[in-house]
């Protein structure tokens, strides 16, 4: 059991949870003190390994799958009978008990998924689904391992095929005609929640019942969020990464403080001093010292929002705007082949509704397709005068220009007027300089040129250049 | 002192605090482990209460640490009593005692006066030691509190080493005011504490509420978890449900309607848009 416990510490830090070994021993001994009655365990292991409650979903997912779908024959706990003894499908509506098989799936036969689905939530029938989980599931083709990269899309396919889409329309459109109430449209959408949650663990059950560890593995690799790559995130793991954001400036903001505090004091002001020493008939009984200034640095942002980069660019904005006052002043632009000011859009205290409104109001978008060369010139000829000796330039972007004009002597006028240039650049270093990737010819008026495509590398940077 | 999780839970709900399984084992954890255990929720889920009612479960002396910006060593620790040592120099010298037998005499432990931390480790009797709300306090703060929370000891310059006499049960509790270091939190053992599931608190009100009749207690906690799921400033917390509960029963009331609802709703909610929004809606979160 111990090596058991050691493979799924082993997992979860695969998972990107940072386990210590102090964790590990003592996780060790609390499981010797509680035994291994399945829910005991689980609250003993994870009170001690999850240190952070973000992490608690992937530890819960990493739990059920290691110890219960992987090592179900090993049974290594006990306790967990009433989840395996599944309720016979007595009281089901017969043509579900009969779609249960598999057989009568094709559309249009015998009742409609979705009727049943609707059916389902508004009376919060577990029972039916799970059966509605379970069919869902078994409509999908016989899965391969490259599959397990496409979860997501396999639980949409899995949804469609009882109706979910449809289900949902018809349930909002109810909620509006039959005038429901809060309460029972929560409850509905609670029931929604719990079924797409058990497609998942259903879908989860099949990888790992076919290709074993490897599987959990694979996913747990996956859900590692800091390495994740930017523009393969989905909706839930945007907001995920957000709140990661704040903390992570929450954290730059406070190292600040302290390096501030221990260099507060400068050195001893002799002026100040001599004329304190005065009134002590001359002898310095205290000490004056100059005050230290703080330099805080100017900074522009230059954004590119157009498709592939304007996630990255939200999150770098966010990321900048939290912790401002570190900075004398900030600056954004967005650009997509038309570059526009955003600042005034982040005098919000909410960083959520500035981004959105800059999005929204600014003007970035010609054509839809970026243009570098053109945005550096606008760039040069317009903005150069609100930027200083002191500014540092920081641009996000790939440096896809659609095969257009480099203009580069531009980006070298934008270079001579500030302190420095800084690219973070969210594609892989292998693609750059390839197809329409000119990040060769902008490099050299750059001071410094970042890969920054997932979290690690987007905490690392950052903590490079402050 | 718990010999078994069930008997946290039973020695608890004798204190009138219910908890259901998965809090007792952490907490049977934490107690048997020796480890502080880090209490995170949202406002008014009962964090500082469980600091009690486990100090009253195991009848320890319960000595709390309530954290602030800037709250620093002299505050928590002990800090020496400068009046007091003053005014023994001053006898000293009337007395013409010499400087080595004044600095022997004013450096020893009566002038040392002891604050939370010193004194949960000098206790002699078993203690619970609350930190609350360790996420308000400093940088420096925190890792100070590592030190103190590893080995449970620590050095008094003028004194030596003093080390607890007996390991005090730790508890801090936290609201995620601010993000606190690894270190600390991976020294704890953690327990979330959530707001209650409606059968939860539905039992938590009768223990409370006793005298409050069944259907309009189930309405009221429906109620209640209905408007928790929308985004509000302030969510009610438990606490709020029961002055809603107690508020309710002197009223008379036997059931509660709109009218009701948009009188009373400030017992519930703190905020004033939050009032707003929910009684803009209030029809619709009746509970039927």
């Amino acid at each position: 059991m111990e090596a058991k416990i050691l493979e799924f510490c082993r997992l979860l830090r695969r998972g990107g949870v940072n386990i210590s070994f102090t964790q590990i021993a003592d996780a060790l001994r609390a499981v010797s003190e509680v035994g291994f009655c399945q829910n005991d365990f689980h609250t003993a292991l994870c009170s001690i390994l999850i240190a952070d409650r973000a992490d608690k979903p992937l530890f819960d997912k990493l739990f059920r799958l290691f110890f219960l779908s992987l090592h179900k024959q090993g049974r290594v706990l006990s306790g967990r009978d009433a989840e395996e003894e599944k309720s016979s499908p007595d009281g089901l509506p017969a043509e579900l008990a009969q779609q249960a098989d598999g057989s009568g799936m094709g559309r249009g036969a015998g009742a409609s998924p979705a009727i049943l689905l609707i059916k389902a939530v508004r009376e919060h029938n577990r029972l039916l689904l799970e059966r509605l989980a379970e069919v869902a599931v078994k409509s999908l083709e016989p899965v391969s391992r490259t599959n397990l990269q496409h979860m997501d899309t396999m639980v949409v396919q899995a949804k469609v095929a009882i109706g979910w889409y449809e289900a949902v329309n018809r349930l909002e459109r109810a909620k509006g005609l039959e005038n429901i109430g809060e309460t029972v449209y929560t409850g509905w959408t609670d029931s929604l929640g719990w079924l797409e949650h058990r497609i998942e663990q259903l879908l989860e059950d099949i990888f790992v019942s076919m290709f074993g560890g490897e599987a959990i593995e694979e996913m747990a690799e996956a859900a590692n969020l800091k390495e994740k790559e930017f523009y393969r995130l989905d909706n839930l793991e945007i907001d995920e990464i957000r709140r990661r954001i704040t903390k992570l400036a929450r954290k730059l903001a406070s190292k600040y403080a302290r390096r501030y505090r221990r260099a507060k004091r400068g050195e001893i002001d002799l002026r100040r001093t001599a004329r304190q020493a005065l009134l002590t008939g001359g002898t310095p009984v205290r000490l004056r010292y100059r005050q230290k200034k703080i330099s805080k640095p100017e900074l522009a942002v230059l954004c590119d929002v157009s498709g592939s980069v304007a996630v990255f660019s939200e999150f770098m904005l966010q990321l900048v705007y939290t912790i401002q006052n570190r900075f004398r002043w900030v600056r954004s632009f967005l650009f997509v082949d038309v570059v526009d000011e955003a600042t005034p859009y982040f005098k919000h205290e909410d960083i959520e509704a500035a981004l959105g409104d800059a999005f929204a109001k600014t003007y970035f978008s010609y054509s839809g397709f970026s243009d570098y060369g053109r945005v550096f010139t606008q760039f040069a000829n317009n903005y150069l005068a609100g930027l200083s000796p002191r500014s540092t330039l920081i641009i996000l972007g790939d440096a896809r220009n659609n095969w257009r004009l480099a203009e580069k002597d531009y980006l070298q006028t934008i270079s001579e007027h500030v302190r420095r240039i800084i690219w973070f650049n969210p594609q892989p270093r292998d693609n750059w300089d390839k197809e329409d990737s000119i990040m060769r010819l902008y490099a050299p008026y750059c001071r410094q040129v970042f890969e920054c495509r997932n979290l690690r590398q987007l905490e690392e940077v950052i903590e490079a250049i402050l | 002192m718990f010999s078994s999780i069930a008997e946290v839970q039973q020695k608890l709900s004798e204190q009138k605090y219910l908890i259901d399984r998965t809090v007792a084992t952490i907490i049977f954890l934490a107690l048997k482990l020796q480890k502080p255990l880090l209490v995170e929720g949202p406002a008014g889920v009962g964090k500082t209460e469980l600091a009690k009612v486990i100090a009253g479960a195991t009848g320890s002396r319960l000595i709390r640490l309530q954290c602030y910006e800037g709250l620093d060593e002299a505050k928590a620790l002990y800090e020496w009593n400068y009046q007091k040592q003053l005014l023994r120099l001053h006898i000293g010298q009337v007395q013409n005692k010499s400087w080595e037998e004044a600095r022997q005499d004013i450096f020893s432990s009566e002038f040392l006066l002891s604050r939370p931390l010193l004194e949960a480790l000098l206790a002699d009797e078993s203690i619970v030691l609350l930190i609350d709300e360790v996420d308000k306090s400093d940088e420096e703060f925190e890792s100070f509190l590592l030190e103190i929370l590893s080995d449970y000891q620590v050095t008094i310059p003028e004194l030596g080493t003093v080390k607890a006499n007996r390991i005090p049960i730790v508890i801090l509790t936290s609201n995620s005011f601010r993000e606190f270091g690894d270190a600390l939190k991976r020294r704890c053992i953690h327990l979330y504490l959530d707001y209650p599931s409606f059968e939860r608190e539905l039992e938590i009100i009768y223990l409370k509420v006793p005298e409050i009749q069944q259907a309009l207690g189930r309405q009221i906690v429906r109620f209640v978890q209905t408007i928790r799921k929308q985004k509000l400033k302030k969510a009610p917390s438990i606490a709020e449900t029961i002055d809603w509960a107690g508020a309710l029963l002197n009223m008379g009331v036997s059931f509660i309607d709109e009218e009701i609802i948009r009188s009373t709703l400030g017992i519930l909610l703190k905020y004033q848009s939050d009032i707003e929004k929910i009684s803009s809606k209030v029809s619709s979160y009746i509970p039927e």
